[in-house]
């Protein structure tokens, strides 16, 4: 029954289409015409030139990891693996990855929970303080983390989290939170009413009308604060140096920092570390890269 | 579609929650300053090391052998990292969670004593078996950087030396000798320079940390000993300013462009796999270039001589083991201190660091002998060859003085945007208010 609702009022509703752009294929065929005029060396120098200044910092990155001690080589020939062995065994990067995970992936689920259910609230519902709140939301994200990290640390403090992933969880969130429901509204918005409507019709309650018909329209855009959610708290250094102070509960930004010591540097281990934190964040990406653009862009201009 | 509701019960939901964060927010914390106690000498103690990663391997050693000669005291170890060291600490003065032991760098001392975090241990030294057996003038940079007259408020463990590094593979192959005074050092800077091939003879810090550097080239030329001439600084004396001047023109003409930029990891990074002739930087960095290197390719002296043949340099940081004041079991925290700060204990942790002992008993170690570049930092600090220059830690200014305010501003000199009169003229003004405004707080 639920699904056939849902093909019922997703399938070819004429109000979809009021707000869609102009059919791909025509817009194709115009920009095929366009790069047609443009010579070729004219796309591929500058992109060129870009993807060296973009890629070299990581051949960088990835030479220092896998050559030896001591080389000078800028091919990264003879390769070891001795500076993945070293901050993985020796430096606890196998217990700074897995917290690291823990707090990238449930800062992604709670993230995209309160968001769905705070951007619906924005979208669907109309209350006097809607445009303060919305303000309000939009001024948050002018508030640097580090300001905010005393109060923070009392509460955590006071709620026995300090040395707790779950601090580290929570902070992450509720600085994510902003920009997700914002995001996420524009998303609900553009699905038309009607649809729920039409569900309600045939005796939906609004949860389930939202699950049947609402959320699968908003793939794109969960995907998309999702995964800013992830890599956003993968790439996180401060929450995690101040709320936990034990080593094992360490994650991967503090775990890098203490390769670079007060007078020395271990660059082959800093490099092969940088090497770990980046892979599941190209992973993410390379995966969701789609969904990612059409989500942003979608929510941000049909807000 | 528009759904109205009622905003009495909202409101009100909303005002309690409000008022619960604010409580829970403004609860009483443990701020740092609580007197703490002297415990029973036994159970878990926290210990946080300011240089968190590179030395974690040498402290897991200590800890494992004061766990097992003190059956009954656990010590948590905790590795911070040693860019964000002093905001944690700070975070932690301000919403709780010190821990009872603290590694503490005279850079940053001051600081912490200023908030009341730290307990004065001089009288413990006394009545401990490290009295008596702390180097000298470690000791007193302690009490110089803490600002509280004779008050101790860290044990100093080791300290570091600036040493100017240079590839003897090079200067061999160019005929010169090494640069021991500072003549030598730009006959050098000139020779080994040839831009064109991508080699130079120097390498200058233009990035973070750039100050303390440019100072101590000052001073080491002018041969100025002393930083506070009555209530004025020396540092922007014609002499300094003439020195001054002669350093930064090497940018450039003798160094990389890129070097505007250099912090110390880029620079050491810089160092060790180029074909740059000399670099200034401290003992800390040894086992990097021995690994890049080999052992015969560079050699490490203390800063040159100046024109008048004597060697003054700045001070170093001291680095140290505090003993926290909110700490509930202090006389198991002060026993790690102590054990930390022994002979056999001191000496493993400056071997295993490459930097100078403050246990008088492990600087007379044969490993320090081993190593030339440690051997001749100690011998200059302890052989009345060298007079050091005591730079302000003491004032609570001084790290956003020597950084944030005018690194900027060391990067426009090289630029040669500012005279090194404007910039030594500019730092010596905020140096000077800031000392006025010490004294007038009463210390001093």
């Amino acid at each position: 029954m639920t699904a056939a609702l849902a093909e019922k009022h997703t399938g070819p509703a004429p109000q979809p289409v009021r707000n869609s752009p102009p059919p791909p294929a025509r817009r194709g065929r115009g920009r095929e015409r366009a790069f047609d005029d443009v010579p070729r060396w004219q796309i591929y120098v500058p992109l060129g030139i870009y993807l060296v200044f973009t890629l070299i910092p990581f051949y960088w990155m990835f030479l220092f990891a896998v050559r030896p001690a001591g080389s000078t080589s800028l091919v990264p020939w003879p390769m070891t693996g001795e500076h993945f062995s070293k901050v993985w065994n020796e430096r606890s990067f196998a217990v700074f990855f897995q917290n690291s995970m823990i707090v990238g992936v449930a800062t992604l689920f709670a993230t995209t929970l309160v968001a769905l259910a705070g951007g619906y609230a924005l979208a669907r519902f109309d209350f006097r303080i809607k445009n303060g709140f919305m303000l309000a939301l939009l001024c948050s994200q002018f508030i640097p983390g580090a300001l905010m990290l005393v109060p923070l640390f009392e509460i955590f403090k006071n709620l026995q989290m300090i040395n707790s992933l779950g601090s580290v969880i929570i902070a992450e969130t509720v600085f994510q939170l902003p920009l997700s429901i914002i995001l996420i509204s524009g998303f609900i918005k553009n699905v038309p009413m009607t649809l729920e409507e039409a569900a309600w019709v045939d005796g939906c309650s609004r949860f389930r009308a939202f699950c049947a018909v609402v959320l699968p329209l908003l793939r794109p855009g969960l995907i998309a604060v999702g995964s800013f959610a992830f890599v956003h708290s993968w790439n996180h250094f401060l929450f995690a140096l101040m709320f936990l102070s034990e080593q094992d509960k360490q994650t991967i930004p503090v775990g890098l920092n203490t390769l670079i010591g007060a007078d020395s540097v271990d660059l082959g281990a800093l490099a092969a570390g940088g090497v770990i934190a980046a892979v599941p964040v190209v992973i993410v990406f390379a995966f969701i890269q789609k969904w990612l653009i059409t989500g942003f862009s979608a929510g941000a201009v049909k807000g | 579609m528009n759904i109205s509701k009622t905003y009495r019960g909202r409101t009100a939901a909303a005002v309690s929650l409000t008022a619960v964060l604010a409580l829970t927010a403004t609860a009483c914390g443990d701020d740092g300053s609580g007197s703490g106690n002297e415990g029973s000498g036994k159970g878990e103690i926290t210990f946080w090391d300011n240089n968190g990663g590179p030395r974690t391997a040498v402290w897991t050693e200590i800890i494992k052998e004061f766990e097992k000669k003190n059956p009954g005291i656990e010590v948590k170890y905790v590795p911070i990292p040693i860019a964000d060291v002093q905001s944690k600490y700070d975070t932690a003065i301000a919403g709780g969670g010190l821990p009872d032991v603290g590694g503490v760098g005279t850079a940053y001392l001051s600081n912490i004593v200023s908030q009341e975090a730290l307990e004065p241990v001089q009288d413990r030294i006394k009545s401990s078996g490290l009295n008596g057996k702390l180097v000298e003038s470690m000791a007193d940079s302690v009490k110089v950087a803490g600002g509280r007259g004779e008050d101790m408020y860290t044990v100093p463990t080791s300290a570091n030396n600036g040493t100017l590094w240079y590839r003897t593979d090079l200067f061999k192959a160019a005929n010169l000798e090494a640069p021991t005074t500072w003549a030598k050092f730009y006959e050098a800077a000139e020779k080994l320079t040839d831009a064109r091939n991508n080699k130079f003879g120097y390498t200058i810090r233009g990035g973070a940390g750039s100050i303390a550097q440019a100072i101590d080239a000052s001073y080491g030329q002018s041969g100025i000993t002393e930083f506070w001439k009555g209530d004025k600084t020396t540092l922007n004396d014609p002499k300094n300013v003439a020195a001054l001047e002669k350093y930064a023109g090497l940018f450039k003409r003798t160094t990389p462009s890129a070097d505007v930029n250099n912090d110390f990891t880029k620079m050491v990074a810089q160092w060790d796999t180029g074909s740059i002739g000399m670099l200034s930087h401290n003992l800390g960095s040894y086992q990097d270039h021995l690994k890049a290197l080999g052992p015969d390719k560079f050699a490490g002296i203390p800063n040159p001589l100046s024109d008048g043949g004597r060697r003054v340099q700045v001070s170093n940081p001291v680095d140290g083991l505090g003993l926290f004041r909110a700490s509930k079991n202090k006389t198991a925290a002060w026993k790690f201190i102590e054990f930390a700060a022994s002979h056999e204990s001191n000496s493993k942790w400056n071997e295993s660091a490459g930097a100078i002992p403050a246990n008088t008993e492990a600087a007379k170690d044969p490993w320090i002998a081993a190593s030339e570049p440690t051997a001749l930092g100690a011998r200059s600090l302890t052989d009345g060859s060298t007079t050091i220059v005591q730079l302000p830690y003491y004032l609570p200014d001084w790290n956003n003085i020597s950084k944030a305010d005018n690194e900027p501003e060391f990067q426009k000199l090289l630029l040669g945007k500012v005279t090194a009169k404007q910039f030594l003229d500019k730092i010596a003004d905020e140096l000077n208010a800031a000392q006025k405004e010490w004294k007038e707080l009463g210390n001093g």
